[in-house]
């Protein structure tokens, strides 16, 4: 049997092998031979950083506080290896078109070192695959969907890490702390048939079961939908203890609304994921009061030591606090780019870098520190970032009273 | 003779008209027995299941009635423009959306200074005006700028145009307000609700579909009780006619726009007091929809347009539930616009010029 096993991962292997050698040419340039291809960057010339988050629509505060959180990262580090560094942001709007369309720009731009981001999983699926096919490595700064870093994951992917959490962590503490905490045995999900929520729901749903809870159904929305009244009356039919639905915000400000006119849900707690920021507020109006969402910890205490001071620079630099809860592992994704990059990276006399692509990768996997985030060190899939559950609750439908912590507030741990 | 001779056959089962019959009409007819079997036995064996009660029902009607009436609304701007231009106007949703952004503008001040709580009429008559102002305005000025030039060019050219202006007020509005969902202010009185037998019925939804029959049926009166809509019923059925008899063609295409610039504010801000977001993007699905609808009621009709909007509305809300539910079909919901479409195309296999459009068309000629 484990002979067999064996053979299989030499043929996996060997035929991941072929599919990159088919993709990419070993190259020299100067002092620098790789695999994949080589920058060569010169004496004076930024090193270019991509980044690509959800810079437009409902979603915006979510990707425009992960760009901030690498911009606050780029000025602390200054020059690199002597160099200044230029981020090259691309709105990806959150979708997987508008994934494809940024990644595509950047894998366009020879000068790409490494990509920083995408916000959503739906932008990472066909996202990380184009940046790989250019040799260029990618972190992920929120994609947390468990597919982009699971042990079975195509090669394609051989070129995405993640300073973000798993949501196979996220998935199963949610769970927990549904059925333990809140004390619930039946419960409704919602999913909008993205990979990050289809997939979070998978393993809440798998996970609950484990815990013995019924799940009553799992329903599906489409993002753009408005009007759940018809979805929510059907759900009030199966009398469930709580809904469980990770959706976006324009969404979750819908179901939040409507669950408050649709008899039977009037007090039936609905569950959402990852939503810290102001426009939760905007979309849910007052029905947002009480709204309990899981998230990874991002209270100062559970961050790392500098975290304090990361805040304070933000609020400098932007003239408001953070707008969202990804900040801390936007900076880390950041500083594990810029690690990575200087142990690739090659400089002669004249102060010309000349990074290989395939060393660049190999270095991302090899970095450990401790990061604002927490402890940073990949995997052999790309899984960088740890995992420890909180769940925060708005308390005030006033989106200018937004700051994390405060509205909404830690409630779990 | 014998008593049922072939001559006296209905037209559809004579020889004849079989030895016509070509593979498609088969595959067509075999198409809507399926669609029609499907439909038949899902409702049987939902209403079998008995998941819903009464009460339930009666919800799912209400919802559907509720935003059928917006899609009607917006329907109607679409088969006016349609019925005097041969354009479709795929810009018209997003000039719904200026006018539930404007209205936003309007309602979160007079929100925020308490007068929306305290003066609900006068408050929504304020937001109201300012809606069908800026609709009017920028359905206008999209005539002027956009449309005209193009109006004795044949071809694709306007249809592009159409779209071209749909992207242009949305990146605009996007441009100058921010791409984020603002929230509609929801004062008191829009949050109580009515009760009905045993349902409880948001007033803000009563309010929505009273107000869109109310418009419809001005419209209505417009249309088919004064000179300007006899004029815009002439240039409809031939322009060339029309401006021959006399009629001021390009007056009746500007007032169309008017009327239809009108309608959207309705819309926009029915729209976003029932759902209660606004944001660059939200003319363009309801849009297509309410396109969609005015293609199903009969494109040009304005019976068939409001005919339209509530079928598509009704048949969103009930439809999952009703249809699909009874096969145990998982998360029915996430069907309810394949189902909507699948029953559009079905009408429009049917019924070719829609449900109304070819009485439209008899009475006519």
């Amino acid at each position: 049997m484990f002979k067999r096993s064996l053979s299989i991962s030499a043929i996996a292997i060997s035929a991941s092998l072929l599919l990159t050698a088919s993709v990419f040419a070993a190259e020299t340039v100067g002092p620098v031979t790789d695999d994949i291809g080589v920058i060569k960057i010169p004496k004076g010339a930024p090193i270019q950083i991509g980044g690509y988050w959800v810079l437009s629509g409902p979603d915006t505060p979510f990707g425009l506080d992960e760009k901030r959180g690498v911009q606050v990262a780029i000025k602390d580090q200054g020059l690199l290896l002597g160099h200044p560094i230029q981020l090259n942001a691309e709105d990806s709007l959150c979708t997987p078109e508008g994934g494809q369309t940024a990644a595509t720009k950047l894998a366009a731009n020879p000068y790409t070192v490494i990509v920083i981001g995408p916000s959503c999983s739906s932008e990472a699926t066909p996202g990380a695959p184009i940046l790989w096919k250019a040799g260029i490595v990618s972190i992920g700064t929120s994609a947390t969907a468990p597919a982009l870093t699971a042990a079975n994951r195509k090669p394609e992917y051989d070129g995405f890490v993640r300073t973000a959490y798993n949501d196979t962590d996220q998935g199963r503490e949610d769970a927990k702390w549904v059925h333990d905490v809140l004390k619930t045995t039946r419960a409704v999900t919602i999913h909008d048939g993205s990979p990050y929520t289809t997939q979070l729901v998978a393993e809440f749903v798998k996970n609950y079961q484990k815990l013995g809870g019924t799940i009553l159904s799992q329903e599906a929305i489409s993002p753009t939908d408005v009007d759940m009244h018809p979805l929510l009356t059907r759900i009030a039919t199966e009398k469930p203890d709580v809904i469980y639905a990770p959706l976006f915000a324009a969404a979750t400000g819908q179901i939040l609304r409507q669950a408050k006119e649709t008899q039977g849900l009037e007090n039936v707690p609905s569950i959402g994921n990852g939503l810290l920021d102001p426009s939760t507020i905007k979309a849910a109006g007052a029905a947002v009061v009480g709204y309990k969402l899981t998230s990874v910890d991002t209270s100062a205490e559970s961050r790392g030591k500098n975290y304090p001071a990361l805040v304070k620079e933000y609020t400098a630099m932007f003239g408001e606090g953070p707008v969202g809860g990804f900040h801390s592992i936007a900076y880390d994704a950041a500083v594990l780019a810029f690690k990575a990059i200087e142990k690739a990276a090659v400089v002669d006399k004249n102060g010309t870098i000349y990074i290989g692509r395939k060393a660049l990768r190999d270095a991302v996997y090899t970095i450990k520190f401790e990061g604002m985030s927490g402890p940073i060190a990949c995997d052999a899939h790309g899984q960088c970032g740890q995992f420890k559950e909180s769940v925060y609750e708005f308390t005030n439908a006033d989106p200018n009273t937004f700051k994390l912590g405060v509205n909404p507030k830690k409630i779990y741990p | 003779m014998t008593l049922l001779s072939l001559s006296t056959l209905p037209r559809f089962f004579s020889l004849h008209s079989m030895a016509r019959f070509t593979f498609v009409d088969v595959i067509l007819w075999a198409l809507r027995i399926t669609v029609v079997v499907i439909v038949a036995s899902g409702t049987i064996a939902t209403l079998i299941k008995g998941r819903y009660t009464a009460a339930e029902w009666l919800d799912f009607v209400i919802f559907g009635v509720t935003i059928g009436s917006i899609y009607a609304q917006i329907a109607l701007g679409y088969t006016m423009v349609y019925g005097v231009l041969r354009l479709i106007n795929f810009a018209h949703g997003d000039v719904m959306m200026t006018g539930a952004f404007s209205g936003y503008f309007v309602a979160a001040g007079l929100q925020s200074t308490g007068f929306l709580n305290s003066h609900p009429v006068l408050a929504m008559a304020a937001v109201l005006a300012v809606a069908m102002l800026t609709s009017t305005t920028i359905a206008v000025l999209l005539e002027r700028i956009a449309y005209r030039p193009f109006r004795r060019v044949g071809g694709a050219a306007p249809l592009i145009c159409a779209i071209g202006a749909s992207f242009f007020l949305q990146q605009t509005f996007r441009g100058l307000f921010g791409s984020s969902a603002q929230g509609y202010p929801d004062p008191a009185w829009q949050l109580s609700t009515l009760h009905f037998l045993g349902v409880a019925i948001p007033r803000v939804d009563i309010i929505v579909v009273i107000a869109s029959l109310c418009a419809m049926f001005v419209l209505h009166l417009i249309i088919q009780r004064t000179r300007m809509g006899t004029a815009m019923r002439a240039v409809s059925e031939d322009p060339d006619a029309a401006a021959l008899m006399g009629v001021d063609v390009t007056k009746v295409i500007v007032f169309t726009f008017i009327l239809g610039g009108a309608m959207a504010g309705i819309a926009g801000v029915s729209y976003a007091m029932v759902y209660k977001q606004v944001n660059f993007f939200m003319g363009f699905t309801p849009g297509i929809k309410a396109f969609g609808a005015a293609v199903l009621g009969g494109i040009g009709s304005v019976p068939g347009a409001m005919f339209g909007g509530f079928f598509l509305g009704m048949v969103e809300s009930v439809g999952p539930a009703l249809f699909l539910d009874g096969f145990g079909i998982p998360a029915p919901y996430q069907l309810r616009d394949a189902i909507a479409y699948t029953l559009l195309i079905m009408v429009l296999i049917f019924r070719p010029h829609g449900i109304l459009g070819e009485r439209m068309k008899t009475k006519r000629a």
